[in-house]
């Protein structure tokens, strides 16, 4: 069989968030929220280890849909902090199953009844997650919400991704911190996918 | 009066029961259980049974200077091994098959095309040569998938299905304009056979596939003769149940259902010996058994698995007792037919097949057990007299005939971790004593092969816990289908597992199963060992075989606390008029310390 020829689509897309409303508590049982951080795909265009903004929702997106769930998207405006963000998501899903996700790439997958602080999933290691990364921790969330029991993503760790990364993430997280509007709700969003000619 | 002390070193405990002795009565001060030091049988013993001592000293405030004598047991002399091989394979010739089943196929029906590689469908579009199944390799994105197939299909190709190699077969279905069956996660798709008739087939959700599981189904798409029918057989067989499938018509293809020789069980018994080939399976080897009873050893076919399997039990009698392997007799087997998952040979996305396998539990006699150290070294730390005395089995009736309700002739069934042993004491004090090979361990093993958790301390828990599902943080389902509301939210790892509810809360069991199939393996695998053995063990000592002949069942054994066993050997033993239950030494220690207050009440009786 020839090697794949396809267009590398990933590269050429991307994205743009539309406020269309603040964000209301979803009544469908079979919706995952996901939660943005307040610079996605706004100052930030791409993870910290430059995965497109466009992608990892493209990615999270798609894991969900392959499990035939829905997903909604909204953006929080009044904190950069992870659990914070996804507890809200959570809490605003008519499954009560969320992901949150940082601009520098940190996801965490969380669920309304638990503690704040508590998760059903974390990805703590941002430098680690790529594209199929990604499409799992949507799938995950999805089977979360129509109550199966999936295996927790393989969690990654490198030892060297502290040292070698640190620095950038701290950067990239008061960055983050500065676009923060205290008082200002969480909105729902819709994405307008770009193919861009660049290439 | 005497101040004695029994003590019982089993496989897993070692209890001790504490009592003052004279004029015939018995009169119990303390009981007490630790954890057994180093292999039953063996000077390390001696540890455990200090400890033991001592704690029972203490729980009844007496000074050690006090104690008369230290009563040790004869331990049981069978030790048993375990070993366990598959006896079919099914292998894939030619890439003919893929049978998995995806979580999440795409689209419904079945198509029937040529399997054509999708960086070859541009190509195809000018003359299209009829219906075409596409295969997409891993690497391509879904968006692109469709797009290139909704191209394809605007211009004249005739699509009918596609293979792909992601978990993308909803999300590709969703994009095309032209819906087909998708079947997605085939992991090796690079080895599916182009330019060759293929049929895929998904079914809608909570249904499985009938064409392609249904032989004639099979004929009617690749419009085969009967003497090709009779070859596909087996491929239709292969995808029953499933809700995808895809079968590709090579030359020469095929799906076999091999039985893999595992050779041949000599088992000597003292009147004849008898063969049997080990892949007959359970029940011929169990007839063969029955033949040659009283079995006197049991050998394999050397260079053959079974062989193997002996050779492994031999092996670790010998680093257990310290006796040559020549001289270690097989006195027991029993055989379990099992089904054990495998990944199926030349398949292309890790297909797995359930396979038939034997589990096989052996057990040995032997005649060096060690007790008599144990005893001099207990005597030495203790500052005491120690002696040890009394076969097991009627230590434990004794033990035994301290429970509630339960009068002579008494039977004891103690289901232990490698062999069920049976006893009978008669009105007259005579006692019959068996044992047969497989207990505890097996059921662990047998668990552990079916749910292919490779774990044993989690098969380990499934046996001895009950399940339920985590419904949500706040409740969760029993096995039996109450649910139960918790005050404190759960610990995320639970959240939506199948869990088993041990002392130390839930604990999440590591399988797609469910819980009703994990439930459907822990009894079955309970009932073909304790079952079959209490029966067959009871058979032995019951007077002229007869089981009607029984009046009294006790269970004693770390087994007889299982929440399921008991109950199943009473339901097992009703039809033959016998009362049986778990037993409740003195009324309060339940089916433990039978042989530690056996040994006291000999030793009463024995004394003047």
């Amino acid at each position: 069989m020839s090697s794949p020829t396809g267009p590398t689509s990933t590269a050429e897309r991307t994205l743009r968030l539309r406020d269309i409303g603040p964000a209301r508590r979803g009544t469908r049982p079979d919706e995952v929220v996901i939660a943005l951080s307040p610079a996605f795909a706004g100052i930030f265009s791409k993870t910290i280890v430059e995965v497109p903004h466009a992608e990892v929702l493209r990615q999270l997106l798609a894991g969900i849909e392959e499990q035939g769930v829905t997903a909604r998207v909204i953006q929080v405006h009044d904190t950069a902090d992870l659990a914070a963000i996804s507890h809200l998501g959570a809490r605003l899903s008519g499954s009560g199953i969320s992901v949150g996700v940082l601009s520098r790439g940190t996801t965490m997958i969380h669920q309304r009844d638990l503690a704040r602080l508590s998760n059903l999933e974390l990805f703590p290691q941002s430098p680690l997650l790529d594209a199929p990364v990604f499409r799992q921790i949507g799938s995950n969330a999805a089977r979360y919400a129509k109550g199966e029991s999936p295996e927790p993503v393989p969690t990654r760790n490198d030892q060297m991704a502290r040292p070698r990364w640190q620095a950038k993430a701290a950067l990239l997280h008061l960055k983050e911190f500065e676009t923060i509007e205290a008082g200002r709700g969480p909105v729902e969003v819709e994405l307008d996918f770009e193919l861009s000619s660049a290439g | 009066m005497e101040l004695v002390v029994g003590v019982d070193v089993g496989n897993s405990t070692t209890e001790a029961c504490l009592a003052r002795v004279g004029d015939g009565a018995v009169t119990l001060l303390a009981t007490a259980l630790t954890r057994t030091t180093g292999v039953k049988g063996t000077p390390k013993n001696a540890d455990g049974a200090v400890t033991a001592v001592r704690a029972a000293l203490e729980r009844a405030g007496v000074t050690p200077d006090a104690l008369h004598r230290v009563l040790l047991n004869e331990a049981t002399p069978v030790i048993s091994g375990l070993a366990m091989e598959t006896i079919t394979e099914t292998i894939i010739t030619e890439s003919t098959m893929i049978g998995h089943n995806p979580a999440t196929p795409g689209g419904t029906g079945i198509g029937v095309g040529v399997t054509v590689a999708i960086g070859d469908v541009g190509d195809i579009a000018d003359g299209p040569e009829g219906p075409v199944v596409v295969v997409v390799p891993p690497g391509w994105d879904f968006d692109d998938v469709a797009a290139t197939l909704n191209a394809a299909v605007d211009t004249g190709v005739d699509l009918t299905a596609a293979i792909l190699a992601g978990d993308d077969a909803v999300l590709v279905t969703n994009r095309l304009t032209r819906k087909v069956p998708v079947v997605d996660e085939v992991a090796a798709v690079e080895k599916v056979p182009l330019g060759m008739l293929s049929a895929v087939e998904v079914a809608p959700p909570g249904r499985t596939i009938r064409t392609l599981s249904n032989s004639y189904g099979l004929a009617t798409v690749f419009g085969l003769d009967p003497q090709q029918t009779r070859q596909v057989a087996p491929v239709a067989r292969a995808l029953t149940g499933n809700r995808s499938a895809v079968v590709v018509r090579t030359p020469t293809g095929d799906v076999t259902d091999r039985r893999i020789p595992v050779g041949e069980l000599t088992l000597r018994g003292e009147a004849r010996t008898v063969r049997v080939d080990v892949d007959a399976g359970a029940e011929a080897i169990m007839d063969a058994l029955a033949r040659a009873q009283p079995l006197v050893d049991a050998t394999g076919e050397p260079g053959t698995h079974v062989g193997g399997m002996l050779a492994q039990v031999r092996d670790t009698m010998t680093d257990i007792t310290g006796q040559p392997a020549s001289e270690i007799a097989i006195r027991d087997v029993l055989a379990v037919d099992t089904m054990v998952p495998a990944e199926v040979r030349g398949g292309l996305a890790g297909e797995v097949a359930l396979e038939n396998a034997v589990a096989l539990a052996a057990m040995v006699r032997t005649d060096r057990s060690r007790m008599q150290a144990v005893a001099d070294r207990v005597a030495d730390e203790l500052g005491t007299s120690a002696a040890v005395g009394g076969i097991e089995g009627a230590m434990a009736a004794l033990g035994a005939l301290t429970t509630p309700g339960v009068e002579r002739p008494v039977a004891v069934l103690d289901l232990g971790g490698g062999s069920t042993d049976a006893a009978l004491l008669d009105r007259d004090g005579a006692c019959v004593a068996m044992h047969v090979a497989g207990a505890g361990e097996l059921v662990t093993k047998l668990i552990d092969a079916e749910l292919a958790l490779d774990n044993r301390e989690t098969a380990e828990h499934v046996k001895r816990h009950p399940l339920a599902k985590v419904e949500s943080f706040y409740h969760l389902r029993h096995e039996d289908g109450t649910v139960q509301f918790v005050q404190e939210p759960l610990p995320p790892q639970v959240f939506a597992r199948v869990v088993t509810l041990g002392a130390d809360g839930p604990a999440p069991v590591p399988t797609r199963l469910n819980l009703d199939a994990i439930r459907r393996v822990r009894r079955k695998a309970k009932r073909r060992v304790f079952v079959v053995n209490a029966l067959r063990a009871l058979r032995q000592v019951a007077p002229r075989g007869d089981l009607r002949a029984l009046d009294f069942v006790v269970l004693l054994g770390g087994s007889a606390l299982d929440f399921e066993v008991p109950d199943m050997l009473a339901d097992a033993l009703a039809p033959f008029g016998v009362v049986c239950g778990t037993g409740n030494v003195h009324g309060t220690e339940g089916p433990r310390n039978a042989v530690a207050s056996g040994l006291v009440m000999a030793y009463s009786e024995a004394a003047p």
